[in-house]
């Protein structure tokens, strides 16, 4: 049953990093939050199962940590700046976005729409899902994750899909 | 011609999201049949949700990392270090059957996506029919899943996986470009007698996991294309014996 639980926790470590990754946009705070989320869990151990409340887990400590202001700030990807200094991109104009922008347009929401937005549409969790992991009403859950879209969308590129 | 209505962005998002019960999905896919403007909408956010899903994928191609594992199984398990981390493909909730499904035969004809596309190498992928006879049609034709292949221009290119659909196959790629620090990630279907690419997702190389060598790792869930897949009505990957034997049979349904 602990060996059980302590298995399932590993299987869902990976995402647990990658939603992490999302909301704090470095590796290393990413890592600690999922490693302090390890920690309370497993105190926790008794009261639930891994699964969509690790993801609360790990919500609650990105926003007590931000509240307590330790986090390294915005990350900047050195990789990034390198390409801005390089500004090869700006240069041609047919350059759009990579994906280091979406990374950067992900990190200019504010915290509440960007949870929503990684839950639903990175995590795959459903809106009812999304709301009990948020502690707030599904109809919060739907208006955040409208802000968010409409304020990512533009910055994303577009299709050339049939359009009128 | 006026008649067109647009639809809630919200409830369009909650089509996309699985959010609909399935006679309201249906309903919204009639209504995209009829409405370019909010199908191109629909079609931008399935490619903001790729991208998404992309951008932050990195530690799906990662072990976990061994001394968080040795945390949580303890001393005692963590000798056991050979469990392989699977995940299954990201959940297909009704309305997503309803898309592949019902509207399978209304929209999928038209779906040619270019998707966050930096043009900035001449000759980087884009949307649409690949020239006849050209080094990545023939790859397509012929090369099967997980091998990599040189093309002439110093890029490479390895399938990552062939899926059938109601009308041929897709198979996903990823066309490396060290040169100009490329990762290409496309999903090109079969179009006519070709190979036609539908969407692609570029990425530096050197934000890439393939840098650490986890290129392979790469799935359709990792790539952000399952919405894709969906839409064109995908079914699940070909094993290498059926994939051998479609190779065989030059693709012929």
């Amino acid at each position: 049953m602990t060996d059980q639980f302590r298995r399932d926790l590993v299987a869902v470590v990976p995402k647990l990093r990658r939603f992490a990754g999302s909301l704090v946009g470095n590796p290393q705070d990413a890592d600690d939050l999922v490693q302090a989320a390890r920690e309370k869990a497993l105190r926790n151990m008794a009261q639930f199962q891994p699964g969509t409340r690790m993801y609360r887990i790990v919500q609650t400590l990105w926003l007590d940590d931000r509240r307590r202001n330790r986090t390294r700030g915005t990350a900047i990807d050195p990789d990034d700046a390198a390409l801005s200094d390089e500004g090869k991109a700006a240069r041609l104009p047919e350059a759009r976005l990579m994906l280091a922008d979406v990374r950067r347009a992900m990190a200019a929401l504010p915290q509440a729409q960007r949870v929503v937005l990684s839950l639903i549409a990175i995590e795959g969790l459903s809106y009812k899902e999304a709301a009990d992991v948020l502690d707030v009403p599904v109809g919060t859950v739907m208006s955040r994750l409208s802000r968010a879209r409409a304020a990512l969308l533009p910055q994303l590129g577009h299709s050339e899909g049939p359009r009128q | 011609m006026t008649r067109e209505t647009v639809m809630d962005k919200a409830r369009l998002g909650a089509f996309l999201d699985g959010e609909l019960s399935p006679e309201d999905a249906a309903a919204v896919v009639m209504h995209l049949a009829d409405t370019p403007g909010d199908q191109a909408w629909v079609d931008d956010l399935m490619a903001a949700n790729a991208a998404l899903t992309q951008a932050f994928s990195v530690p799906l191609h990662e072990p976990v990392p061994p001394a968080l594992r040795a945390l949580i199984l303890g001393d005692e398990a963590a000798r056991d270090q050979a469990t392989v981390l699977r995940f299954r493909a990201r959940m297909r909730r009704t309305p997503a059957l309803v898309w592949s499904g019902l509207a399978g035969g209304v929209l999928a004809a038209g779906l040619t996506v270019a998707l966050l596309l930096p043009l900035t190498a001449p000759d980087g992928l884009r949307p649409g029919p690949l020239a006849a006879n050209s080094p990545l049609q023939t790859a397509l034709a012929t090369l099967p899943s997980g091998v990599t292949q040189p093309l002439a221009d110093g890029s490479e290119v390895m399938i990552l996986a062939s899926l059938p659909t109601p009308d041929g196959f897709c198979r996903e790629i990823e066309v490396t470009r060290p040169a100009d620090d490329r990762l290409e990630a496309a999903l090109t279907c079969q179009r006519g007698a070709g190979w036609s690419v539908q969407v692609v997702i570029v990425e530096r190389l050197s934000d890439a996991s393939v840098a650490q060598g986890f290129g392979t790792a790469s799935g359709a869930e990792a790539q952000g294309f399952a919405a894709f897949l969906d839409r064109v009505g995908a079914g699940p990957a070909l094993t290498p014996a059926e994939e051998a034997a479609a190779i065989a049979r030059d693709w012929a349904r």
